[in-house]
């Protein structure tokens, strides 16, 4: 998340709010998620999307997984400088932080723009409480 | 206008394509693909199928008169390899319309024996009336025989359809996909699939979870469950066998053609410099197959039963280790191991890293003594630690809980067997099982 001071914003920029400040949740635990929108003057978004996923990373070739998705086309949502969804989250995957595999868990908020353009944000939370993996060989 | 790039970004390890670049180089592979069978089609169509039909519900039933007869002769190859083929041909005088016309038609399939087709030539007798077909639009073209020609029917159908279909379906899904996000795409099962890689089927309600489903169907003797082994052993047997047999059965009809060129007084030096490598290679691939298939049964089965499954964090659960074969064993280990892999592509090829991250030792014995019709039995506590990640499996990456056996008999090569367990996480509110 970058802030520009207006009014030389040349990308735009989303801010996420959690509803747990440490953006820790437990599995089955319900998430509410603020957002706010801020883009550069004359640029209008004609569609966001805003969805809760887990990805892989690490060596292996990424893999996701939606839990919640939204796509919001009518103009005066997608044109809302504020929005907010809520969700219970699964029992898995829980966050993972592996040698060779990663699992992470976030929320993105997919801005649409004119030409096929788009911009996302991604804002990382933690499901569970698993330990990191410690590397072969190490304590 | 800005062009998108060649590479996005980092990743872990690795840089990852451009998604954009990618959609369009499949798009433009699906669409020559569908082009080529439309090509292909077409070509089938105009040349083969349109004319035989044509011939089938067109062209007029009349009597000819065969007037000359000949065999027309069709070279295919280059000068140096020239091969040739034959078919009878007669010429035919017959009405056509109010008008007499007179063509060639030919009176027979092709041969490749030049006897064969003069003695088909020798049947027809000139002046002999034959029942013919012609073409009213064109009355110079006649044929003695109609019907279709079925399996280059399903030629024509087959391979542009096949092509059509493929290369369709892989453009409606590139268009398909333009433009939407990889949310969208995997919210909508959109998302491309490798075919390479494992799909692995999730436990109801745990999502991302592979089922234990195949774990839980084969009861105990003593305990619950009897665990499948995990053996890919067994697929690098079936792997070599099957190499060994194919291979060897080129080699032996190589080796036929040798033995018939030298029974006939020739020597082909060639296909004898071909040979020799071909059945060190034939030896070899057999050697390899009998080596794994005696050291695959020589060391007795090796059987795991457990109290219960799956598995929770923070769980105890009891295991029985049962060993069956003959004569004497160094030692014989039994360890819980948690092991990740990731399945990534490098250039063309797939490749699958595993690396056991966490390992802990549930019993270890030594200097064991193995007879015929008994098995070493032992019990094990495993315990399952309460932070312990669950089981984990996705397209290409996946953390597995096993408990592997490693053994080391005296007189063979050491071994290691492994069962898979399927960790789940543990519920919130939930006693440790």
């Amino acid at each position: 998340m970058t802030h520009l001071p207006d009014p030389v914003r040349q990308h735009p920029s989303v801010t996420v709010q959690f509803c747990s400040p440490d953006r820790h949740y437990e599995p089955l635990q319900p998430i509410a998620v603020r957002y706010v929108v801020e883009l550069p003057s004359g640029q209008v978004a004609r569609a966001v999307e805003r969805s809760i996923v887990w990805y892989t990373e690490g060596k292996g070739e990424e893999d996701i997984g939606v839990h919640s998705f939204e796509r919001l086309t009518d103009r005066v949502t997608a044109e809302a400088k504020t929005g907010g969804f809520e969700s219970r989250l699964p029992a898995s995957p829980l966050s993972y932080e592996g040698v060779i595999v990663k699992i992470r868990w976030c929320v993105r908020v997919r801005l649409f723009f004119d030409a096929g353009r788009d911009f996302v944000s991604e804002h990382v939370f933690d499901l569970g409480h698993v330990p990191a993996a410690a590397f072969p060989g190490r304590p | 206008m800005r062009l998108p790039r060649f590479f996005s970004k980092k990743r872990g390890h690795r840089r990852t394509g451009s998604e954009v670049w990618g959609s369009v180089g499949e798009a433009i592979f699906h669409a020559t693909l569908m082009v080529a069978g439309v090509a292909f089609g077409g070509l089938l169509l105009t040349g083969i199928a349109v004319p035989e039909w044509r011939i089938n519900h067109d062209f007029l039933e009349s009597r000819g008169t065969v007037v000359g007869k000949g065999l027309a002769r069709r070279s295919t190859g280059g000068p140096a390899a020239s091969r040739a083929s034959w078919q009878a041909s007669v010429r035919l005088r017959y009405p056509a319309g109010a008008e007499a016309a007179e063509a060639w038609a030919f009176a027979g399939p092709q041969e490749s024996d030049r006897a064969r087709a003069l003695e088909r030539l020798d049947r027809l007798k000139l002046g002999e009336e034959l029942v013919c077909w012609y073409d009213p639009a064109r009355p110079a073209q006649v044929v003695l025989s109609r019907g279709y020609n079925w399996w280059m029917w399903a030629l024509t159908l087959l391979l542009p359809g096949a092509l059509l279909a493929f290369g369709g379906a892989g453009l409606a899904r590139s268009l398909g996909r333009w433009g939407r996000s990889e949310e969208r795409q995997a919210a909508t099962g959109q998302r491309p699939r490798d075919p390479l890689a494992e799909g692995p089927a999730s436990t109801t309600g745990h999502p991302a979870i592979p089922s234990c489903e195949d774990l839980v169907n084969s009861p105990g003797t003593i305990l619950r469950y009897r665990l499948p082994i995990e053996s890919p052993e067994s697929w690098t047997l079936l792997g070599l066998g099957l190499f060994a047999v194919l291979w060897n059965t080129v080699v032996a009809l190589l080796a036929v053609n040798a033995g018939l060129d030298l029974l006939g007084g020739r020597i082909d030096w060639l296909l004898l410099a071909v040979l020799v490598p071909f059945v060190v290679v034939g030896v070899a691939g057999v050697v390899a197959f009998t080596r794994s298939l005696v050291l695959a049964t020589a060391v007795g089965t090796t059987q795991l039963e457990i109290s219960a499954h799956p598995l929770r964090p923070g769980g105890t659960y009891e295991a029985l280790l049962a060993q069956g074969g003959t004569g004497a064993f160094r030692d014989l280990e039994m360890s819980l191991e948690l092991e990740e892999r990731a399945t990534f592509r490098q250039g063309t090829d797939t490749r699958t890293e595993r690396l056991v991250v966490w390992k802990s030792p549930l019993g270890s014995w030594q200097g064991l003594q193995l007879s015929p019709g008994t098995r070493f039995e032992a019990r094990a506590t495993i315990h399952v630690p309460a932070a312990a990640m669950h089981s984990f499996a996705s397209e290409h990456n996946a953390v597995h809980w096993r408990i592997v056996i490693r053994g080391r008999p005296t007189r063979w090569p050491a071994f290691i067997r492994t069962f898979p367990v399927v960790v789940f996480p543990q519920s919130p509110g939930e006693p440790a099982a």
